[in-house]
């Protein structure tokens, strides 16, 4: 028998006190655990910020000002002829039905008593958003009988009003603006005492169309929702099947050799091909090539879905691999064939995390930008797409765009965008990990 | 030594079930098992024994053909069932493995319920016209494999739920339930503990009179106990096979001397 003591003197010290060997480590524990602290505490500080800037700025955008006003739909101006033939009042443009509203503000405020000094006529036009007459024309076209009656509106008030009450614009701000007076904003706030100006809910900024660069109060994110969400179930209904199809044929099927290595390789460097090289392709491929239409959805679907098969595959190959091997076993030692003893159990033990990439891969397709700029997504787009083949823009997009935008308003809706964004961002994640928790199988 | 197989061979009683001539097996460049003869009888257990690595649960994969599902094994030589080559071009795998059922060393229940457990094999072959009948095949597999009167009342609970004995008599009872010829076992045992290990060897037995039966395993004692025969394999090679009762109390070969009486291993 060998002495221990021979080998290692000294170690017969109390236990009560470490020796400074043991303090060593123990302090350098110490100190690794701090600097996972910090990081983390980083990170947290950096995500709260970002949060915290975001919202501050753009939970402004889902509440927007309005006039409440009793407009009176006059005869004279609408239907010359009285004979309440929608062809024939086709032909008022808005600026007549400008004037019909701005006359009602003008009313409302002689009879309210409201007195600003120097208030000139386009002070009071200005008040009320263009788009007004739009929303006034529509009513009227589709219900002609209300020519020649008092009807209430709520019309959205001008961006730099909207600003106003929501304190982006200030009385020293609106002396060296051009398109905004002081005296506006006295009477705004004459008309918000009385009740006729108001910020109420803008349910038209989630689904209303995009509006042009001088409107910014009317513009909406509805377009850029509808193409986000066709996108979203092209690149579902292709990548899945895809991805599944080419990772079970690689993982179960096929050979081991040079060609399958070469494919392997080449999956795994296509999932860090940067997004705008895939833009590209698309360009090439589906427009120049095919001949799909531009900025239509499924020209994006198709480019985001090229983006996410990498992504699917490797993370279902993982979930395939992850399965133990004496499931498979058990299923070919009864005699299934090995088809069905990866349909039978493989998969179903798989799909948890088979589902869990597909969503991460939505996830990154929903705030891919960069390739959709390429085929034409940015397009300014007024019409709501009736399918895949219609242009439409898609919410990163649009939060781009109107980043670009001159008037500060937009950033406001900017950052409401990212919220809607974030708001799918963090349902898709919930629903991934729900659907694992629910599937999740122990063996 | 062939000289004594071969007059041990005219000697037994049995029909010969599975007949191995000159199996070799390599794992790429490795050769694993050189030179196997051997013939498994009907209604009889066979145990393979040796050291690890000596090649015995190599060969009895071969017997089901699961060595295919490794890319890189190669088998040489002639194996049969009932006189037909396994390895054939025109024999389907998935047939023959319905023919010879396997049962591995870890328990590995399906994650399902214990009845689809049993239910699969003769769902996928096709082997009941209806429920009633299916419920039928389920309830003897589970009878046979000695678990009916624990499950019976609580046949839709997962399979993973049971204990491990009761784990691996489920994987018995699924394998004997698409009625196979031949019943593979791989180490069924060394997971379970000595109770667990009793039940199992006394199903064994059981099942030797509807089965032949091939056991790999690590105990002697085991082998002594429920096989008729055993085979033993050292390095790659089958150094002896024989009437169990004479390969343990007097081996013809120095090695299975060794090996038995714990010298070697």
């Amino acid at each position: 028998m060998t002495d221990a003591s021979a080998i290692r003197p000294g170690i017969r010290a109390s236990l009560m006190t470490p020796d400074t060997r043991t303090r060593r480590r123990n302090a350098a524990e110490a100190r690794f655990r701090l600097y996972g602290r910090i990081a983390i505490a980083i990170g947290l500080a950096a995500l709260v910020v970002l949060m915290g800037s975001v919202l501050a700025n753009g939970l402004g955008s889902f509440r927007q000002s309005f006039l409440t006003l009793e407009v009176h739909l006059d005869e004279k101006v609408l239907d010359k002829s009285g004979a309440r033939d929608p062809e024939a009042m086709k032909k008022v443009t808005t600026i007549g039905y400008g004037k019909i509203v701005d006359a009602a503000l003008k009313a409302t405020i002689a009879a309210e008593g409201i007195v600003v000094e120097g208030l000139t006529d386009k002070d009071v036009s200005d008040m009320i958003s263009k788009e007004a007459a739009a929303l006034v024309r529509n009513r009227v076209l589709a219900d002609p009988a209300l020519v020649g009656q008092t009807v209430a509106f709520k019309v959205l008030a001008n961006g730099r009003i909207d600003g106003y009450l929501k304190g982006r614009v200030t009385m020293d701000s609106a002396e060296r603006d051009s398109n905004v007076s002081p005296r506006q904003l006295e009477l705004a706030d004459a008309l918000v005492a009385r009740g006729i100006l108001a910020k109420s809910f803008n349910a038209g900024f989630i689904t209303g169309p995009d509006a042009s660069e001088l409107r910014p109060e009317a513009a909406g994110m509805g377009i850029a929702i509808l193409g986000s969400a066709y996108m979203m179930l092209v690149v579902l209904f292709l990548s899945l099947p895809i991805g599944v199809a080419a990772s079970i044929y690689l993982e179960e099927f096929a050979p081991k050799n040079r060609f399958t290595d070469l494919i392997e390789v080449n999956i795994s460097n296509l999932a860090a091909v940067p997004s705008i090289v895939f833009g590209i392709l698309g360009l090439a491929i589906f427009i120049n090539f095919a001949h799909l239409p531009q900025s239509a959805p499924v020209v994006g679907g198709l480019v985001l879905t090229l983006m996410t098969l990498p992504t699917v595959i490797i993370s279902t190959r993982a979930a395939l691999r992850a399965v133990p091997p004496s499931i498979r076993d058990a299923a070919l030692g009864i005699g299934a064939s090995k088809m069905q003893a990866i349909f039978h159990h493989v998969l179903p033990l798989a799909a948890p995390g088979i589902l869990t990439g597909m969503i991460i891969g939505l996830a990154q397709a929903l705030g891919e930008t960069a390739p959709l700029l390429l085929i034409g997504m940015v397009a300014f787009v007024r019409d709501y797409p009736g399918g895949l083949f219609d242009p439409a823009t898609a919410l990163p997009v649009q939060v781009y765009n109107w980043t670009q935008r001159a008037d500060p308003a937009f950033v406001e809706r900017a950052s409401g965008a990212i919220i809607v964004l974030m708001v799918f961002l963090l349902a898709m994640n919930m629903a991934a990990i729900v659907l694992r928790r629910r599937f999740e199988r122990r063996w | 030594m062939d000289d004594m197989r071969l007059t041990e061979r005219a000697l037994d009683a049995g029909t010969t079930k599975i007949m191995a001539r000159g199996v070799q097996v390599f794992y790429g460049d490795t050769h694993a098992l050189r030179d196997v003869d051997v013939d498994i009888l009907d209604r009889t257990v066979t145990a393979f024994i040796g050291p690890s690595g000596c090649g015995k649960s190599t060969f009895l994969r071969c017997l089901n053909r699961m060595n295919d599902t490794i890319p890189v094994c190669r088998v040489e030589g002639t194996i049969t069932l009932d006189g037909e080559d396994i390895y054939d071009r025109r024999v389907d795998p998935v047939q023959l493995r319905a023919k010879v059922g396997m049962v591995f060393q870890k328990p590995n229940p399906f994650p399902k319920s214990i009845y689809d457990n049993v239910a699969y094999g003769p769902r996928i072959h096709g082997l009941t016209r209806n429920k009633a009948e299916l419920d039928g095949v389920v309830e003897q597999s589970l009878r046979r494999a000695a678990l009916w009167n624990e499950v019976k009342d609580r046949l839709h609970a997962p399979g993973t739920g049971l204990s491990g004995g009761q784990q691996q008599r489920l994987c018995i009872a699924r394998a004997i339930a698409t009625s196979p010829e031949v019943l593979l076992m791989d180490e069924p045992c060394s997971a379970l503990d000595p109770i667990a290990t009793a039940q199992v060897e006394e199903l064994i037995d059981e099942l030797r009179a509807n089965f032949s039966v091939v056991i790999v395993t690590h105990s002697m004692q085991q082998a002594a106990r429920v096989s008729q025969r055993t085979a033993f394999f050292h390095l790659g090679n089958l150094v002896e096979y024989g009437e169990t009762g004479q390969i343990f109390t007097t081996p013809r070969d120095p090695r299975t001397e060794s090996y038995i009486s714990g010298r070697i291993g």
